[in-house]
């Protein structure tokens, strides 16, 4: 969920909710679809530069081949409690065997897990998207976890198991990392949606693009490499250190800006500044002049 | 007082001739000898200012612009106009290293390295949000009170120039930090620029220099900002005061207040007292803000780059009409005749905006030649009394209101967990019926308003009391002891107050006669 | 008062019969107080502020400071001239500005015979003043505009993409055709201009990979796509902002500024907003070492529309 100051939510909802209010309710049902089903493509798995990759024995990647971040594999030990959590809180949805269930009628399709890599299962688990509140739904928000972070490697590891695949649970170091890269970065690959200020935003139909704000760094590590839902995945055209310098700008600044000129009003922008100008500011000196004037 | 102090006064007095006024009176001598001051200087302290709260809103205007004098210079001391590449580096790790433009290395600099710097550009952003805030509330008030009407459009069209001169000085004052946000507002001025049929190409390369981004903008900009719309606004302001002198203050009706008089407090010491109070609490309430709202954090946009782009980006306030027009509008683009006119950009940002403004420069003209009203007026309207022209003047900004809100169709999106489609296409609809809503309700409250004895007077209770035959009679209660004044005529104002004559029996105190 | 000097600004002491110059404060004494009060707190504050600035305290210090300074003063100063200056209200004549009939006529004379007349007498010297000077207004305003910038000529209509340009990312590193998995993007610029204004404004492109083979948006385009890449101008065609928002499953590339939707699987035909042509698509090949190059420049002018744009 976007969480903001409670300062923002005020202003937002007072220009919001003036006008906005009656006609969207009316033409809510009319232009909410979004066109054709929504699909996980995951048929390629992407190779990153190839002067940085290390394959194992069976050609497969393991790692970028630097030292930014540490690719974990889920312990082959939780592998049988992973198939029991499985069939107890996913089979429903996504079949037995783990490799999707056509759904007609429904907005999505359940998707093939096979071979999706560890650190997609771990993702979208830990982040509490799933199991899916509403499996309807467009798109599903961030929430409290109903698995803990063990389960969900448990999950991890026995769908792994079925077809071993990249990419395994990341860990950033991101005390290493150079954050003026990672701000570069971040605007040219990351603000178009979450905007600069990583607040996130609606995008196009009824998807959103999530707040960066409470998001531990693996866990965004994990969403740049595996680019769950509609984001985009970053996996050749981003190295370790890249990754790694993302994470860190935004665990350390979009996390816990500096805000050096007073309260941040949200990281909102000229909306919530001109609503201040204009109640606070003009509004506190007419007020004055009220005081200073005659009334009749 | 001993006698060796009462003799010093007598004689410094002596030695400057003081008469019965003592030395500021010898100066006042001195002066109206060269310049002639006497009679004007005090047919200006004698001006009467009406009371009514709602004459300081351009002070406010008026005050904040003063405002961003001092503030603006206060930033050119340390603001670099150019668009050279430096590598940046200072005490905001983020950019520590990053290459960008002097421009934005020095407003970061100036934000976190110079002693009050950021205070000083807060200051500077917040006064002119207020500045243009307060001009546009106090045109409207001249708007519904009918203050515009002869002889004063002359006024209303200085008015209506300086407000588009302060949208337009806040937008290159917005863009000169070079960051990612003020950026992609330069970008789309300029393709706003290309759109113009014929001459728009040639338009947008002469005002940058060639092609976007080019590094012409910013010293072109950084000069308009800082000196030449500056130096119209002073002009304007100067005229615009000049004028409201010359031909004085209109006023409400009211007990005493006619055509052929102006009713309130003396410029001096009332209202100069009142208002200079006024301006140290428009300079009050901006430091304030400057101090605990933080305004455009640019070193969180981090510097421009014509291929980065931030979502949710808006422009200031002011502009947010327009960037809402641009959103809604339907991509109605016209290709013919080898010719392209991009109609989804040119009607909504050059040419709805020129009808807005066209409208407020002629709108004296049309009211005189709708009404066939062409005489003096200097009594003012209640918005009430004119529905018609109310009426028109809410759905205007009902109309404006809305393109504001469309400006934020995200926003709102992302609030109520709606299709960001079906919000713009809300928005459509909204934009469109908002005149023909507000105009028919303004009218009839306007109406109904007339039918109101005493509308706007606070209303007493009525008691109703059950008799002891089981009648029930309504009595009106007196009126609330604080709204019962006396409301004294007006009276000239004096021309001399008479003094007690001094007691010649103080020691050391003697009148000198001249 | 003992000092003579100072008694013409002095309202105190005045005759107390005239209601109108009686302060409106019903009890000065204590409204007194309380001015002096809200103007020793803004004295305070704004020594404060002096001692803040000399430390060089944080900003909201400054700032806090020297607007409580400033506010309380103008409250107190407000406060003395509202309650214990004279009440009023006093009236002022409004005389009418306008002169009366023979001075408007005299003007008018003076207009019409001395100067028109004038003019008129000397129909030739007239005319060559009037045609002078609108001569001179309109040549001055060549220098003033044409040395502002250089004609527009065709620069709008190309971009620095030639037949064999790398694509390469904002690092400069070409884009090998291993490198982006299904569902990725990047911004890609041709070799050389990544660094450059002109490569930011006008050249930047999205990559985007579709698909596993061949990608075919649109009739005529077969070879455009190889292995799934398709390649879009990143310059939206409303108003040029960086069109940088992929949705992937979506499959849109969204403008970030007017949100207007681009499908990316048919030729970037816009789908919903203001935008009104299509991005578009540089056609591109895999070369031998497998790295990406351009087939051609765009076959159209990129970005918003202009006048000269033409039918394309």
């Amino acid at each position: 969920m976007v969480r903001r100051p409670p300062l923002a939510h005020v202003s937002l909802a007072a220009v919001a909710a003036a006008l906005a209010l009656g006609p969207l309710a009316l033409l809510a049902g009319a232009a909410g679809a979004a066109p054709g089903p929504f699909q996980t493509t995951r048929h390629n798995a992407g190779t990153p530069n190839s002067s940085q990759v290390t394959r194992n024995a069976s050609g497969q990647i393991v790692s970028y081949g630097d030292k930014w971040i540490t690719y974990r594999a889920p312990s082959a030990a939780l592998t049988q409690l992973g198939q029991a959590l499985y069939m107890e809180n996913c089979a429903s949805c996504h079949g037995t065997e783990a490799n999707g269930v056509p759904a007609p009628g429904t907005v999505g399709a359940y998707p093939n897990l096979v071979g999706l890599g560890p650190a997609t299962i771990d993702f979208w688990i830990v982040s509490g998207r799933m199991p899916a509140a509403d499996p309807t739904a467009v798109q599903a928000p961030r929430r409290q976890p109903r698995l803990t972070p063990r389960q969900a490697e448990a999950i991890a590891a026995w769908i792994n198991s079925l077809l071993p695949s990249y990419p395994y649970i990341p860990d950033p170091h991101v005390k290493r990392a150079n954050v003026a890269t990672g701000m570069a970065l971040f605007a040219l690959n990351c603000a178009a949606c979450h905007t600069i200020e990583g607040d996130g935003d609606a995008l196009a139909y009824a998807t959103f693009a999530p707040s960066l704000r409470h998001i531990p760094a693996y866990q965004v590590a994990e969403a740049i490499r595996t680019g769950p839902g509609n984001m985009p995945r970053f996996t050749g055209n981003l190295s370790d250190q890249q990754v790694n310098d993302i994470v860190a700008y935004v665990t350390k600044y979009i996390q816990h800006p500096e805000n050096p000129g007073g309260f941040g009003l949200g990281q909102l922008g000229p909306v919530a500044e001109g609503f201040v100008a204009l109640v606070i500011g003009v509004g506190l000196l007419a007020l004055i002049a009220y005081w200073i004037g005659e009334r009749a | 007082m001993s006698d060796v102090a009462g003799a010093t006064t007598t004689k410094r007095a002596r030695r400057h001739g003081a008469g019965r006024y003592g030395r500021l009176g010898q100066v006042v001598n001195e002066l109206d000898d060269r310049l002639g001051v006497a009679k004007g200087g005090r047919t200006f302290l004698d001006k009467i200012f009406p009371d009514h709260w709602s004459f300081m809103l351009g002070e406010i205007a008026l005050y904040s612009f003063l405002v961003l004098l001092v503030t603006g210079v206060f930033l050119t001391f340390y603001y670099v106009p150019s668009s050279a590449l430096v590598t940046y580096h200072g005490p905001y790790l983020p950019l520590d290293g990053q290459r960008v433009t002097q421009a934005y290395a020095s407003t970061v600099n100036l934000s976190f390295s110079v002693r009050a710097g950021l205070l000083m550009r807060q200051m500077h952003h917040w006064a002119c949000d207020i500045f243009v805030g307060a001009l546009v509330v106090h045109m409207a008030r001249v708007f519904f009170t009918g203050a515009f009407r002869k002889p004063r459009e002359l006024n209303w069209t200085i008015g209506v120039t300086l407000l588009t001169l302060a949208i337009a000085n806040g937008f290159l004052g917005y863009s000169l930090p070079d960051d990612l946000v003020s950026g992609t507002g330069i970008r789309i001025a300029y393709s706003i620029m290309l759109s113009i049929p014929v001459v728009g190409t040639y338009l947008a390369f002469f005002v940058f220099g060639g092609n976007f981004p080019g590094t012409a903008i910013i010293p072109r900009f950084f000069i308009l900002h800082v000196l030449i719309i500056p130096l119209v606004i002073l002009g304007l302001v100067g005229a615009h005061l000049t004028l409201l002198v010359r031909q004085k203050h209109t006023q409400f009706p009211g007990p005493g207040r006619e055509e052929n008089n102006v009713v309130g407090s003396p410029m001096f010491p009332v209202f100069m007292a009142k208002t200079t109070g006024y301006l140290f609490a428009v300079s009050g309430v901006t430091a304030l803000l400057g101090a605990f709202a933080q305004i455009n954090p640019i070193w969180q946009f981090g510097p421009y780059d014509a291929s980065r782009i931030s979502y949710a980006v808006q422009p200031d306030w002011y502009m947010g009409f327009l960037d809402g027009a641009l959103r809604i509008f339907p991509a109605w683009s016209f290709m013919g005749f080898g010719h392209t006119i991009p109609l989804e950009v040119t009607i909504p940002a050059v040419i709805f905006p020129g009808i807005v403004f066209g409208l407020a420069y002629a709108w004296p003209a049309l009211e005189r030649r709708v009404t066939g009203d062409h005489a003096i007026h200097h009594l003012l309207d209640r918005p009430s009394w004119r529905p018609k022209r109310t009426a028109a003047g809410v759905a205007v900004l009902a109309l404006l209101s809305a393109l504001f809100v469309a400006s934020s169709t995200d926003v709102i999106a992302n609030f109520f967990h709606v299709s960001l489609n079906t919000v713009l296409w809300a928005m459509r609809f909204i934009v469109i019926l908002s005149p023909f809503v507000a105009y028919p309700i303004t009218y009839k409250i306007c109406k109904e308003l007339q039918g109101v004895h005493g509308a706007g007077k606070r209303k007493t209770p009525n008691l109703v009391i059950r008799t002891d035959e089981g009648e029930y009679v309504a009595e009106p209660t007196p009126a609330y002891p604080e709204d019962v004044h006396d409301e004294l005529e007006p009276t000239p104002v004096p021309t001399y107050i008479e003094q007690p004559e001094p007691e010649s029996t103080a020691p050391g105190v003697r009148v000198v006669e001249r | 008062m003992s000092d003579e000097s100072r008694t013409p600004v002095a309202l105190a002491g005045l005759r107390a019969d005239d209601p109108h110059l009686e302060p409106s404060a019903r009890n000065p004494h204590v409204v007194e107080a309380v001015i002096a009060a809200l103007l020793v707190v803004g004295i305070l504050f704004v020594a404060g502020f002096g001692a803040a600035y000399w430390v060089n305290a944080k900003p909201w210090i400054l700032g806090a400071t020297l607007g409580g300074g400033l506010l309380f003063l103008g409250l107190g100063l407000i406060a003395w001239g509202k309650y214990l200056m004279p009440r009023g209200p006093f009236v002022e004549e409004r005389h009418p500005l306008a002169n009366d009939e023979t001075e408007r006529e005299a003007l008018a004379a003076v207009l019409v015979d001395r100067g028109a007349s004038v003019v008129k007498r000397r129909p030739l010297l007239g005319g060559l003043l009037g045609g002078g000077m609108g001569i001179f207004g309109i040549v001055a305003l060549f220098p003033l505009l044409r040395s502002l910038g250089p004609l527009p000529k065709g620069t709008l209509f190309h971009t620095d993409w030639r037949k064999g340009s790398y694509l390469v990312d904002q690092t400069g590193r070409r884009i090998h055709e291993g490198d982006l998995a299904v569902g990725s993007i990047v911004t890609v610029f041709p070799e050389g201009t990544e660094n450059t204004d002109r490569g930011q404004a006008v050249d930047q492109t999205v990559l985007i990979r579709l698909s596993n083979f061949d990608f075919v948006t649109q009739k005529g385009r077969a070879t455009w796509g190889p292995k799934g890449y398709v390649a879009y101008s990143k310059l939206c065609t409303h108003l040029g902002c960086p069109v940088g928002l992929y949705e992937q499953q979506l499959q849109l590339l969204v403008c970030p500024c007017h949100q207007s939707m681009f499908n990316v699987t048919d030729g970037a035909i816009p789908t919903f907003g203001p935008a009104p042509r299509p991005l578009p698509q540089l056609p591109l090949y895999i070369d031998a070492q497998g790295y990406l190059r351009a087939q051609a420049d765009y076959d159209q002018p990129v970005g918003p529309g202009f006048w000269e744009r033409g039918r394309s």
